[in-house]
């Protein structure tokens, strides 16, 4: 683990883009001023993390977290969860669940596959963009680990 | 030909009678043929008697006639001997003779002229007899040769003859009579025994067919049972492949619906902020130009009017995507079905209530009358705290609130669970209508937004069961939830 932090880029896989939007602004609203690589929709956004190639190697070394939504036009985000903490190079990257459902079992199979937070997008906006800063204040606290 | 119920029954009692006539008949037959046996049998023997008894008395006659013949002639004592042997017998057998003719009348005169030779007879052959002891032979042949004695000798043979021939006559009339009275006894059997071989023929016909057509009925019944089952079972499961259907679209049509709606709602708290912003900034503002107060007129009252108006609408939208989709999800969960105490689950869910219900000195009552149960626990849970929750909710403010969870046996391996209050009532008007999704009954004095009768009956429904009430405006209401005993057995039969 290294202390000399890079800063951490923030992966926002979102198709809506009024979601992404809003998760931006209320990012930044906190002050977390981490660049956004935005995507919207899930075959860019694999390309991003695991390379052009899907090995992954292209993450090695990279300071990233990962805002995923479950509900994406081409996949799901499960299946970007998986691949992303199946891969060697990725696994250690925090990845925050955002979706509308609160079904209970998509829930535990997100954990399952090693979610670190899920968080409901609530249409209650106060009690979402209070969510988010909190994430943003959880960005700013924790050391997010160099991907190996 | 079809044999109804009806005309089996009624064929059978005629037959049985017919056949019970028919054995009357023989044992009728049977007891006067035999009857009359007897009579014929009683005049043979009285016959044969006449007839013994006049050959004896004949005999003995012609053996007193032979003696006196054989003394005249040899005077000697020794041929004497057969004539004072039969004297003594014709005595004896002429009695006989009479009992024997006793009963008929029209002998009583041969008998007297009979009496008169034999004594003629009698007296003629002592006369000789003495004649000859005392030497007179000659004397006593001249007696002989008047003929006196043999004349009354010949008329007795000539009634002898004439008896034994009515007396042979009888006995062969008797022994006719007898074979006659065999015959016919035989006939009578013969065609007793036919009649009752046809009736029980008959009547056995009847049964195997009866029988036939029985079996031939159960089996039709049996098939057409199979075949309405087969029916139940593939409407059974379109219904049940539709219901998916549905739920699956309504959870598809709101979860998508949600996506917008985190849009709008979260823009509408942008705008407020800005607008926010604006208003302060107007507000404190003063400027000349006409335009301006429209402008700090339209930032400080009718944007925030708008936006708050927004955000109502948009939080009523969120509930009720959220009431579906919560139904929607009910449907589609995996229902666990475990023994269940259905007295411990009334207790824990009347204990959940039981601060708010106290509080204004009210109370539950559990009366459990069958504990136990095959059933989804977390379903159960949520359909009695919900009806519960309702109880405290709607209760009639100026009484204390008392609630009775009680449950009984029914028939076909089903339960019911009635949950009883005294509260404020629903008008019959709303008693379907309450269990609708969004619909509410009476004062809307307390916030909800209309799904909690809907889901419940959603559960109920899923569990096999159905919700009905009995309300009176004012009085209270009941909710009467029938479910089946063991769920396993109706799941079963959803998805065969």
């Amino acid at each position: 683990m290294s202390y000399d932090a890079k800063p951490v880029t923030i992966v926002m896989i979102e198709d809506d883009e009024g979601h992404a939007r809003l998760i931006e602004k209320n990012i930044r609203r906190a002050g977390v001023n981490n660049e956004i690589v935005p995507f919207t929709d899930g075959t860019s956004a694999l390309n991003y993390l695991m390379g052009a190639d899907g090995s992954g190697e292209v993450s090695r070394g990279r300071q990233l977290l990962v805002l995923l939504d479950l509900n994406l036009p081409d996949m799901t985000g499960v299946d970007i969860l998986e691949k992303v903490k199946g891969n060697e190079h990725t696994r250690l990257t925090p990845v925050v669940v955002l979706t509308t459902t609160d079904d209970q079992r998509e829930i535990q199979r997100c954990y399952d596959l090693g979610a670190n937070v899920y968080i409901t997008k609530p249409v209650d906006y106060d009690g979402f963009a209070n969510a988010i800063r909190q994430l943003g204040l959880f960005f700013s606290v924790i050391q997010i680990p160099e991907t190996e | 030909m079809p044999i109804s119920n009806n005309v089996f029954v009624r064929s059978g009692v005629v037959l049985l009678l017919v056949g019970f006539l028919a054995l009357a008949g023989i044992v009728g037959t049977t007891i006067w043929l035999v009857e009359q046996t007897q009579v014929y049998f009683n005049q043979v023997i009285e016959a044969r008697d006449a007839r013994t008894t006049a050959v004896d008395l004949r005999t003995a006659l012609q053996d007193a006639e032979t003696g006196q013949r054989g003394y005249i002639l040899t005077q000697e004592e020794g041929y004497l001997e057969p004539y004072t042997r039969a004297v003594g017998l014709v005595e004896q057998n002429f009695e006989q003779l009479q009992n024997v003719l006793v009963p008929y009348p029209q002998a009583v005169e041969p008998l007297q002229t009979l009496r008169a030779d034999i004594d003629t007879k009698l007296t003629e052959m002592a006369a000789t007899i003495d004649m000859v002891r005392s030497g007179d032979v000659e004397g006593a042949v001249a007696v002989v040769q008047t003929d006196r004695g043999k004349e009354a000798m010949d008329r007795s043979r000539t009634f002898f003859d004439a008896l034994i021939r009515a007396a042979d006559n009888r006995l062969t009339a008797g022994a006719e009579d007898q074979r006659n009275a065999a015959t016919a006894l035989r006939w009578t059997n013969i065609a007793g025994a036919f009649v009752i071989f046809v009736v029980v023929g008959a009547f056995a016909w009847t049964v195997v067919s009866y029988t036939r057509e029985l079996a031939k009925a159960r089996q039709e019944v049996e098939l057409a049972n199979a075949s309405l089952e087969q029916r139940v079972r593939e409407r059974t499961v379109d219904l049940g492949r539709a219901n998916e259907e549905i739920q699956r679209f309504a959870y598809i049509v709101t979860h998508d619906l949600r996506a917008p709606l985190v849009n709008i709602m979260g823009f509408t708290s942008e705008l407020e902020t800005s607008v926010g912003e604006l208003s302060t900034y107007m507000r404190d503002h003063e400027d000349p130009d006409p335009a301006f107060a429209a402008a700090r007129t339209a930032a400080t009252e009718d944007l925030p009017e708008a936006i708050t108006f927004i955000r109502a609408a948009t939080r009523k939208m969120d509930a009720l995507i959220n009431a579906i989709l919560k139904i929607s999800r009910e449907g589609r969960r995996q229902l666990k079905p475990e023994p269940v105490n259905l007295a411990e689950l009334a207790e824990a869910s009347a204990a959940a209530i039981h601060h708010q219900v106290a509080d204004k000195g009210g109370r539950v009552e559990v009366d459990i009358a069958v504990p136990r149960v095959i059933s989804d626990r977390l379903s159960l849970e949520q359909i009695l705290g919900n009806l519960l929750d309702n109880a405290v909710k709607y209760q009639q403010p100026e009484r204390p609130l008392t609630v009775r969870i009680t449950t009984r046996q029914l028939p076909g391996g089903r339960v019911e669970l009635a949950v009883e209050d005294n509260g404020r009532g629903i008008a019959g008007t709303d008693h379907e209508r309450v269990f609708e999704l969004f619909r509410r009954s009476g004062a809307q004095s307390q916030p909800g937004e209309g799904i909690g009768l809907a889901h419940v009956r959603t559960m109920v429904r899923s569990l096999g069961g159905d919700i009905t009430l009995r309300s009176e405006l004012g009085q209270g209401t009941t909710f009467i939830i029938t479910l089946p005993r063991d769920l396993r057995s109706y799941l079963e039969t959803v998805t065969k």
